[in-house]
């Protein structure tokens, strides 16, 4: 049986050449310092790329890729094919470690200088597979065919709506027609497995080719200039005096990084389940608040946030920069210094990029922007708020929850937080100041004067005139004598 | 190239992470992550579970338990004996009139069917019944009188002056004469805050408010017409 087996073996090497091929890559030498714990972040990404695939197909043979039906393949993934549901949540959540492992490749790449002559290209096709991993998350939401992916779709085509002159011929690409319909998602979905998959595919050899050919970043050490002329002179010494080959001291630290990946997707996708579908694509469903997955909730904060006067121009000039920028980095800066030691604008860099991106993904997690449209009828008024009010006190909280005050404004924590919080309303503002708050608004809130009757602002200032902390006084006119105690 | 040779130690390894696997697929149905009946997601006109609607269209005014909400508890006993079922499905579907109650069906521009209507109802009886024989003797929801409002100032001298102070000054509780407070809650609103109190938060049903005298049906809506006669016009009658 064995001998069986060695003869195929050899038949097909004779044949293939695969074992010296085999055998060359892993011998080929790397620098002894670049067989580190710091070079094992692209690895893992390709290893969750290939599961991506696999689970993927896997995926493709239930899902229907039609308006009408593409949810309840969803839910009977979900609900009644065995073992669906982890399916959806391994390729889900393989999904989010790509991004993630992905940015922290780029990361660490941009930081060690690896960008630099003679990796450029490297570089180059590394950000196209970038910008094709972005498009599979984002053509994956949409194949989730549910609230959040219509809404998500709804948005990105009214982003592209906006360019000027063919704007309508934009959306009309992406949409297939004016609006979101049967041939919409049969785009996506070939989008999402034939186009940028194949893409994926040819990226990610040339990028490993460019890696062996051109051989592995050295550890950047700090006064090692990257010059055209003697670089790959310097980097072939290197590899001669102190390398090593990348079997099996380098390769090692990919696999375990590369299991660890994987076991802790499998655990991650057995406790978090598979991520969605929330409710049915259906625009007359008006009882949602959709929300982009989680790398693109930066952008989603970021859109919320811009002032709209700046919204088409940046809208649809910056991405363009920032990615001009990321293509063009290896040709600015070839050379140089690597470590990034003697890079301080590089580490300032990565650390306000980190900070930005984290703060506005934390901020698209509650969206403090958007009123909680629900509020008034979901969120009790807490009850030290109700006891001991009097009853026109009372008919103010009342009022404050069904006139849906509360879904731009918190009371205990709970609420909209477009606006203040009301819990010491009568700390800031006296009576007067209420009234004149609540009738003309002002400050980003409407004027209410002409939808409250009389009897409704007092009922509304009566009770928030009780807004204010035990043991701390409320707002009180200058201007006026200063009342007794027993009457505040 | 090596050759693959299948000694005991690796069988025993293979058998190993065979019955690993095994075992993880056959816990598969007790995994955290796999989605139950409940996580699956339904058109808001589908909802039927008495927790969520009550919870999503109710919780903020009448209270997270039926009770200590800004508006009046459903989970009052009292109240649950003297409403009948149409009247109860009548004002969650097209609101009280005079109060800040809104329409809540979809025949009234509201969110809900009219069986989520009928659910909750429901849904409020069973969960909140309360202890039987609390509402024996109360008065009737509806007023079968038009009352007599000298007679009410009487009642309301006896039976709620002591918490809500004489001539309209408010006492421990607060005014109930204030003209604001009566151009925002109907007769109905006071026949039923009479009758069935707000024990959440110490205001006494009808039996309780003078120990030993529980009020009569005629005072009740003496007391309510005695109320009614201090609220001002409307504002729109007013400027006219």
């Amino acid at each position: 049986m064995t001998d069986l087996l060695k003869s195929i073996g050899r038949w097909l090497d004779a044949r293939l050449q695969l074992g010296q091929t085999i055998a060359d890559v892993a011998a080929h030498p790397v620098p002894r310092s670049s067989a580190s714990w710091w070079y094992i972040f692209g690895s893992a990404t390709l290893v969750v790329f290939i599961l991506q695939v696999v689970t993927g197909i896997c995926l493709a043979t239930v899902y229907t890729p039609a308006a009408d039906r593409a949810w309840d393949s969803l839910i009977y993934l979900n609900y009644h094919q065995p073992l669906g549901w982890y399916l959806r949540a391994l390729h889900g959540w393989g999904s989010n470690f790509m991004v993630a492992l992905m940015f922290i490749h780029l990361l660490q790449v941009f930081l060690f200088g690896a960008y630099k002559f003679p990796r450029e290209l490297t570089w180059v096709a590394g950000c196209v597979l970038l910008l094709c991993t972005l498009g599979m998350a984002f053509t994956g939401q949409v194949l989730r065919f549910d609230q959040n992916a219509y809404w998500g779709l709804g948005i990105g085509a009214s982003i592209a709506g906006r360019t000027p002159i063919i704007g309508f011929k934009v959306v009309d690409l992406i949409l297939g027609g004016p609006i979101i319909a049967g041939e919409t998602l049969s785009r996506f979905f070939a989008l999402h497995v034939f186009v940028i998959p194949a893409l994926l595919i040819g990226f990610v050899g040339l990028h490993l080719y460019l890696v062996l050919r051109l051989g592995i970043n050295e550890w950047p050490m700090p006064g090692r200039i990257v010059r055209r002329n003697s670089y790959i002179a310097e980097y072939q010494e290197l590899v001669h005096k102190d390398g090593e080959p990348f079997m099996p001291h380098a390769a090692q630290k990919d696999l375990v990084f590369a299991g660890l990946i994987i076991l802790s997707l499998l655990v991650v996708a057995a406790i978090a389940g598979p991520i969605g579908p929330n409710g049915q694509p259906d625009p007359t469903i008006i009882q949602t608040v959709p929300r982009p997955d989680f790398f693109f909730l930066w952008l989603f904060s970021l859109f919320a946030l811009l002032p709209p006067w700046t919204e088409t121009v940046l809208m649809l000039t910056g991405p363009v920069a920032v990615i001009g920028l990321l293509f063009a980095l290896p040709f600015i800066s070839g050379t140089g210094e690597k470590s990034w030691r003697r890079r301080p604008f590089s580490v300032v860099i990565v650390i306000l990029a980190v900070t930005l991106v984290g703060t506005l993904t934390w901020l698209g997690t509650f969206s403090p922007w958007s009123p909680v449209m629900d509020a008034w009828s979901a969120t009790p008024t807490p009850i030290d708020y109700v006891k001991g009010r009097t009853p026109l006190e009372l008919q103010g909280a009342v009022l404050v929850q069904s006139k849906q005050c509360r879904n731009c404004h918190s009371l205990g924590g709970e609420g909209g937080m477009r606006g203040p919080a009301l819990d010491d309303t009568a700390t800031r503002l006296t009576r007067d100041q209420i009234v004149r708050q609540i009738i003309q608004g002002g400050g980003n809130m409407p004027a209410y004067g002409k939808n409250l009757t009389p009897a409704e602002v007092n009922a509304l200032v009566a009770f928030l005139a009780t807004m204010h902390p035990r043991g701390e006084p409320p707002a009180r006119d200058s201007a006026r004598p200063a009342l007794p105690a027993s009457s505040q | 190239m090596t050759s693959i040779k299948l000694n005991s130690r690796s069988l025993k390894s293979l058998l190993a992470i065979v019955s690993l696997a095994g075992t993880f697929l056959a816990g598969c149905d007790s995994l955290p992550g796999r989605p139950t009946q409940a996580e699956l997601p339904l058109r808001p006109s589908n909802v039927t579970d008495f927790a969520t609607l009550y919870g999503e269209n109710c919780a903020g005014c009448h209270g997270a338990d039926g009770k200590s909400g800004a508006a009046i508890a459903m989970n009052n006993p009292v109240y649950l004996a003297i409403i009948d079922d149409a009247s109860m499905r009548r004002v969650i579907a097209n609101g009280s009139p005079g109060t800040a109650m809104p329409p809540f069906a979809q025949s009234a521009g509201g969110p809900l069917t009219d069986r989520q209507i009928d659910l909750l109802m429901r849904g409020i009886r069973k969960s909140w019944t309360g202890a039987p024989g609390a509402a024996e003797g109360a008065p009737p929801y509806f007023s079968s009188t038009a009352g007599d409002s000298s007679r009410g100032a009487q009642v309301y001298a006896t039976s709620c002056q002591s918490c809500h102070g004489p001539d309209g000054r408010g006492g421990s509780a607060g005014s109930i004469e204030d003209a604001s407070y009566l151009s925002l809650i109907s007769n109905q609103y006071l026949r039923t805050i009479v009758i069935a109190g707000r024990p959440d938060i110490g205001h006494p049903d009808w039996k309780h408010d003078v120990s030993g005298q529980p009020l009569t049906p005629e005072q009740v809506s003496d007391v309510v017409a005695w109320l009614a006669s201090k609220r001002p016009p409307p504002p729109l009658a007013q400027s006219n």
